[in-house]
């Protein structure tokens, strides 16, 4: 069910613009996703990962550009597309007055999956996210790191075939972030793809073998993992050249900092 | 003033300053108030004056501190962030010690409206009963007493429960609190036509059990000392005492455990015996696929969302009590019946903007005009399973009192006409004119979002009154015609199958152009 198509790209995106007001906040973006890889997009906050994964899976409309997931057209095709992906977005709220299981129940019936079904997957879900404790509370007194897990259990119940994730590692403890780390290696060892933005260099260097580097709303590398990080130390490294932010030596103006006390 | 009592005032005048600094209108708001507080003071002020001598000044000054008291006790429960300064958690990395701290807060507490107006009411209070040497000196030491009990008062409770009323349940608890005001106005209101029929000496017995309870018994002893009962005077001043230094022994108490022991909320929550949430009855009968999922989403909403909560309570109440209470007064008429189903059709208004951002779960699974049709048609119906019943019980009440059973039918034919109206427009304004609800405070609408709100429901309940006008020109025609009002009946399945058809047009007009603006309904609700 996770299989696509030899050949065709998880996601292909060409020419995507997008204009806040005066500010350009994704200046012209075209980018091939393979399938069936973890693949992270990087870049400095404000760089525009937010922006260019909400139009691409059809949360904002582009102010120009085309964007396909597996072969279909994201705002000509959405029926393909809908039951392809599935998202967690950044900075959006939940419907946070349901507990834990009455959200993945809600979200499983809205995605057109039979109930007992739904059930069946919401219990394994919450199993293997560690949040069997907490499914009958409420979602709003849930801390960041079980929002985080509850969202992606929301994106992978309907068991979609690209899944795109806005920082899931932000604000999350670290043993929720390896049980994220867990599920989420599992998943696309079945073939299925990743698109996950983050601003945490070694994070996308363990995890990812392929990654996209935006800056100022463009981007700035894409391909392999080792590719992009080139003859760098580390993808830290590399990342900082290819956005330019390097050289300025923040200690010399502070020359009291743990001086004489 | 010492040092920390001393940084503790500024603090306060430096928070209201800044406060007032930050816009014009809260500006305006804050002068407002205290022009209007000021007045109010006064005029209590100036009222307590007048009752000195009277049989019942005693009565009246008790009952009102002991009333000042409550209102104390209960304020910060309700507005917990009025004050920064009440939140002593904030000082918390501070290197401070209980007892200046205490002295430095309860200083800080003096400053403000709230302790002048209750300085103002007390002062009225103790020259309405004072008479001679012993009165008028126990006068003063009652004043400062009762404002000093008051004071602490308020933050004992607060210190006790800053937990509560910082957490997710108190701040929910704060949204309704309006609904407590208003339905304490109602009995205030009833109280004083009750007193207004029978005479202030109803008030006698509350008093004399009042008087012994701080901080009311220190104004009791002022009019004790007058009469002189000297020893029952200085027992009721000792228990005033005694209680303030209580108050502040326990808020001492709440306020070492509050800087020195870990906030729970930050504990691990891992409660195995949490209580589970089953699926309750009256939800296993919701039909099967995305309608009844959406049914039961939206109706736990009405119950578990402190905002949704509050409208429709709104909206139940009002439309009950303007139709029924104009009928009991006898100047009402069936017809007013159909307020109810326009205040409760209301609900259907700005759907979107009622999940917050929340709307991008929805917006996910929206791939067809046919989504977006089950989708609204599952909040409509979810709406009348609760309105339907609801404006055909206002009808018949109010038809019950008024007695004229025979206009019955076509009183529920206009109200169902109505309400599929309502729930047509609010259908449509929800796709077309989406706007955000804040989540905190009490602004049902996000700034700058004003202008469309009004579009929405204005318009909406113009667009409504016409799309209903058929049914009612019907009504009137039948009545005016001679023998006409032997067909009224007809009016009953008449409105309620066109109130249907209007809503299932309107949920077949607005799907794909719901389906259509998925992107742009989400970025109208996510400004909250």
């Amino acid at each position: 069910m996770n299989e696509v198509g030899a050949g065709v790209a998880a996601v292909r995106v060409q020419g995507l613009w997008k204009r806040f007001g005066e500010q350009i906040a994704v200046a012209g973006i075209d980018l091939e996703l393979p399938a069936g890889r973890f693949i992270g997009l990087v870049g400095p906050n404000g760089a525009g990962k937010t922006t260019t994964l909400s139009m691409v899976t059809g949360l904002l409309r582009p102010d120009q550009g085309t964007v396909e997931v597996a072969g279909h057209d994201v705002w000509r095709d959405p029926v393909a597309v809908k039951a392809r992906i599935g998202v967690l977005p950044e900075g959006l709220r939940l419907f946070e007055r349901l507990s834990g299981r009455e959200l993945l129940a809600y979200t499983g019936r809205l995605r057109g999956l039979p109930g007992d079904e739904v059930d069946k997957r919401a219990t394994q879900l919450l199993d293997v996210l560690g949040l069997a404790g907490a499914q009958h509370k409420l979602v709003v007194d849930y801390s960041t790191g079980m929002r985080k897990k509850i969202g992606l259990a929301a994106a992978l119940l309907h068991n979609p075939e690209v899944l795109f994730l806005d920082e899931p590692f932000e604000g999350v403890d670290p043993v929720s972030a390896q049980t994220i780390r867990g599920v989420l290696e599992r998943y696309t060892a079945s073939g299925a793809t990743v698109v996950f933005s983050s601003h945490v260099m070694e994070l996308v260097e363990s995890l990812c073998d392929w990654v996209a580097v935006m800056a100022a709303g463009r981007i700035r590398a894409h391909g392999p993992l080792a590719e992009v990080r080139g003859d760098a130390p580390s993808l830290q490294q590399a990342f900082l050249e290819l956005v330019g932010a390097h050289g300025h030596d923040a200690g010399a103006d502070l020359d009291w900092l743990g001086g004489v006390r | 003033m010492n040092g920390v009592t001393g940084v503790v005032v500024r603090l306060k005048l430096s928070l209201l300053r800044n406060g007032l600094r930050q816009s014009a209108g809260r500006r305006a708001a804050y002068i407002t108030s205290v022009v209007f507080t000021l007045l109010y003071a006064a005029l209590q002020l100036l009222g307590l004056i007048l009752l000195r001598g009277s049989a019942h000044a005693a009565t009246i000054a008790v009952l009102s501190t002991a009333v000042l008291a409550l209102g104390w006790a209960v304020m910060p429960l309700f507005f917990p962030s009025g004050d920064e300064t009440l939140d002593p958690t904030r000082l918390v990395m501070l290197p401070l010690r209980p007892q200046p701290l205490v002295r430095a807060l309860l200083t800080a507490s003096l400053v403000g409206i709230g302790p002048l107006f209750t300085l103002c009411l007390l002062t009225g209070a103790v020259v309405s009963t004072a008479h001679g040497a012993a009165g008028y000196g126990t006068a003063v030491v009652a004043v400062v007493l009762a404002l000093l009990v008051c004071v602490a008062l308020a933050r004992a409770i607060t210190a006790a429960n800053i937990r509560l009323l910082t957490s997710r349940k108190g701040r929910d608890l704060a949204v309704l609190s309006g609904l407590v005001i208003a339905i304490g106005a109602q009995v205030v209101n009833f109280g004083a036509q009750q007193l207004g029929s029978g005479g202030l000496s109803q008030l006698d017995p509350a008093g004399d059990v009042l008087r012994w309870v701080p901080p009311a018994s220190a104004i009791g002893a002022v009019d004790s000392m007058s009469n002189g009962s000297y020893g029952v005077g200085a027992a009721q001043l000792l228990l005033s005492a005694v209680a303030l230094a209580g108050l502040l022994t326990l808020w001492s108490r709440s306020l070492t455990k509050l800087m020195t022991a870990p906030d729970a909320s930050t504990l691990q929550a891992a409660e195995p015996g949490a209580r589970k949430r089953t699926s309750a009855v009256p939800f296993r009968l919701l039909p099967a696929g995305r309608t009844g999922t959406v049914m039961e989403r939206s109706l736990r909403y009405v119950w578990r969302d402190p905002k949704t909560k509050t409208a429709w309570v709104t909206s139940l109440a009002i439309g009950m009590i303007v139709p029924v209470f104009n009928a009991l007064q006898g100047h009402g008429s069936v017809y007013f019946a159909c307020f109810a189903a326009g205040m409760l059709g209301i609900q259907m208004y700005n759907q979107f903007g009622q999940d917050t951002s929340a709307f991008w779960m929805v917006a996910t699974t929206i791939s067809s005009p046919r989504d977006a049709y089950a989708e609204l048609r599952g909040r409509a119906l979810a709406l009348l399973v609760i309105t339907l019943p609801y404006a055909a019980l206002v009808s018949v009440v109010t038809t019950a009192i008024i007695g004229s059973w025979e206009k019955l039918p076509e009183a529920l034919g206009l109200t169902f006409a109505l309400l599929g109206a309502m729930l047509a427009t609010g259908t449509w304004t929800s796709a077309r004119f989406p706007y955000s609800i804040p989540q905190e405070g009490y602004k049902n609408v996000a700034p700058g979002q004003t202008g469309i709100a009004w579009i929405s429901i204005f318009g909406g309940l113009v667009a409504a009154a016409l799309l209903s006008a058929p049914v009612i020109a019907a009504t009137i025609w039948l009545n005016a015609t001679a023998g006409g009002s032997e067909w009224t009946w007809l009016l009953l399945p008449a409105g309620t199958v066109y109130g249907a058809l209007i809503l299932l047009l309107s949920l077949r007009l607005t799907a794909p152009r719901a389906a259509q603006r998925l992107p742009e309904i989400l970025a109208a609700v996510s400004k909250g």
